[in-house]
């Protein structure tokens, strides 16, 4: 039981953070650099990130230890709008999608879950990033009524800012060990 | 899995990345010797530095060089000197 306490303190804490950088720090500079950019999108979305790195570390229980960081989010963003159809389903969609493309690859034979015996692939957990950003841009468009120009940036934020989150993990973890050596 | 190992797993796919990125901080001679040492360390817990002088990936590297590499192994933490009284033996910490 503590243990879920831990997991949902941390991975809806790093989701939170997550979005604090890219919509407080990110999409200002953004605006700055692309003004002529008409999607409201970001195009380094590091909460994809988080999603795609906690489902494939804690698996099912990813979805419960990522809903109340999703739920802060979207309350931050919308307000009491957060009680909408569309944004439930949005925060639904968000949550489930990741876990739910692992376990299919998994029940088809290419399980990418860590396991202790075997070196993990970056490039599958990309992959994955890759194939759930397609699904949640296009299922959170439905959500949301969307137009095309916001679908594309949400692909372009999810990967990149799947990729950019694991590079900046990396560095943090060299960052530590410089330091404790 | 425990909170540690979760951490040493996502420890592991930093290292994949950083292969495949280019990224290593290791020297060649210093990545043979660990791989050699990642290799044995499969069939025993503690790694003899004679086991690693004789693996095939390691034969070709002088004395010298095959120390100073190991002592640097050891001060990146990729190796540690095993806690027992018999010096020579090292132990392959988590890949990161």
């Amino acid at each position: 039981m503590r243990a879920w306490a831990i997991e949902t303190i941390l991975a809806s804490l790093a989701y939170v953070l997550a979005s604090i950088l890219t919509f407080a720090v990110l999409m200002p500079l953004q605006n700055v650099f692309f003004p002529e950019y008409p999607s409201r999108a970001s195009l380094l979305f590091l909460p994809h990130g988080v999603r795609v790195l906690s489902a494939w570390l804690l698996g099912w229980r990813a979805i419960f230890a990522l809903l109340p960081g999703v739920f802060i989010v979207f309350a931050y963003l919308g307000g009491t709008d957060v009680f909408m159809p569309s944004r439930l389903m949005a925060i639904a969609i968000a949550v489930l999608t990741v876990p739910a493309v692992f376990y299919l690859l998994k029940a088809i034979g290419w399980d990418l879950f860590p396991r202790s015996d075997r070196k993990p692939c970056w490039i599958c957990v990309m992959g994955v990033g890759i194939i759930t950003s397609f699904l949640v841009s296009g299922l959170t468009n439905l959500a949301f009524g969307s137009a095309t120009v916001e679908y594309i940036a949400f692909l372009i934020g999810d990967i990149s800012g799947l990729f950019f989150l694991m590079l900046g993990l990396y560095f943090a973890f060299r960052f530590a060990d410089t330091r404790r050596g | 899995m425990t909170e540690i190992s979760k951490l040493t797993e996502l420890r592991k796919l930093m290292q994949s990345m950083e292969r495949t990125l280019g990224l290593e901080i290791l020297s060649p001679v210093e990545r043979d010797i660990y791989y050699a040492a990642e290799e044995l360390s499969k069939s025993d817990h503690e790694v003899r530095t004679f086991g690693l002088i004789e693996h095939t990936l390691v034969q070709s590297v002088s004395r010298p060089t095959f120390f100073r590499a190991l002592k640097s192994l050891v001060e990146k933490g990729y190796l540690s000197q095993s806690g027992s009284a018999n010096r020579g033996r090292y132990i392959v910490n988590a890949p990161r």
